[in-house]
């Protein structure tokens, strides 16, 4: 006589099946990205190490001004066409407290020194070549940018980049400039 | 009990191939961001190429509709 130790209700695949969409669940929420950094929450700090080998960049050494937080990378379409109109941004808005900081993510570095030698900028980058920066932003697309107010909130993000993209910035930077911090208002 | 195991065995294998997807991040992108990583590399060769193509099979191409009316395709 044939005796089941096992549990019965694995006897019916019908039950296995069942379980398919809870793995497929269980699958996504590993993989999707809940830590977004999305507008109106606190930037995430950070210091890192700075691309031309000099002071470290950190976003906290920046609190009180307006920043343009720029991911970008050597090898992404978008960036050779926004590096230059940002650094026309910072030009323009430097003398009211605006600020480009950027965070390269190339994996290879020199790569980023090659792309700033064709095509200088007047700002700095810092090196971010495991990735651990955006992955904290939770980036969706490349070139993601953050404008983060006086007091350190991001005010809006702006994934990719088209030249068209320029004037509604230019717009955001100028009315944040010209508002006080808050904490500093009350 | 077969069928059971069956089932296992089969779920098994379809998670072990499962945990062989990556999902590649966007800063990671570099090799993808290749030209010639693009499903078309280069749009203007290939239009061009299609153009031959279609030429010589001396019908309007597939999925297609008529061009400016010359009929020259």
């Amino acid at each position: 006589m044939k005796t089941h130790t096992c549990n019965p209700r694995l006897r019916h695949p019908r039950a296995l099946l069942a379980c398919i969409p809870l793995l497929l669940l269980v699958s996504s929420a590993a993989f999707g990205g809940d830590g977004k950094v999305s507008e109106g929450q606190p930037a995430p700090t950070f210091s890192l190490p700075a691309l031309d080998g000099g002071k470290p960049i950190s976003l906290e050494s920046h609190r009180g001004e307006v920043v343009y937080l720029d991911f970008w990378a050597s090898w992404c379409p978008p960036c050779v066409t926004s590096l230059p109109l940002l650094d026309e941004l910072r030009t323009e808005f430097g003398d009211r407290g605006f600020r480009v900081v950027a965070v390269n993510v190339d994996r290879d570095a020199d790569k980023a020194r090659a792309f700033l030698a064709k095509r200088p900028v007047g700002y700095r980058s810092a090196s971010d070549p495991d990735g651990a920066l955006p992955e904290r932003f939770g980036l969706s697309t490349m070139p993601t940018s953050y404008l983060i107010d006086r007091d350190g909130v991001v005010r809006h993000v702006h994934p990719g980049f088209r030249k068209s993209d320029i004037d509604g910035l230019r717009a955001q930077i100028r009315d944040l400039t010209a508002a006080p911090p808050a904490k500093r208002a009350r | 009990m077969r069928r059971t195991t069956a089932w296992i065995c089969v779920l098994a294998c379809a998670l072990a191939f499962a945990s062989g997807c990556a999902e590649v991040k966007p800063w990671e992108r570099e090799t993808l961001a290749r030209r010639d990583m693009a499903w078309d590399p280069d749009p203007l060769a290939s239009q061009f190429r299609s153009h031959i193509h279609w030429s010589k099979e001396g019908s309007l191409p597939g999925g297609e509709a008529g061009g400016g009316g010359c009929g020259c395709n």
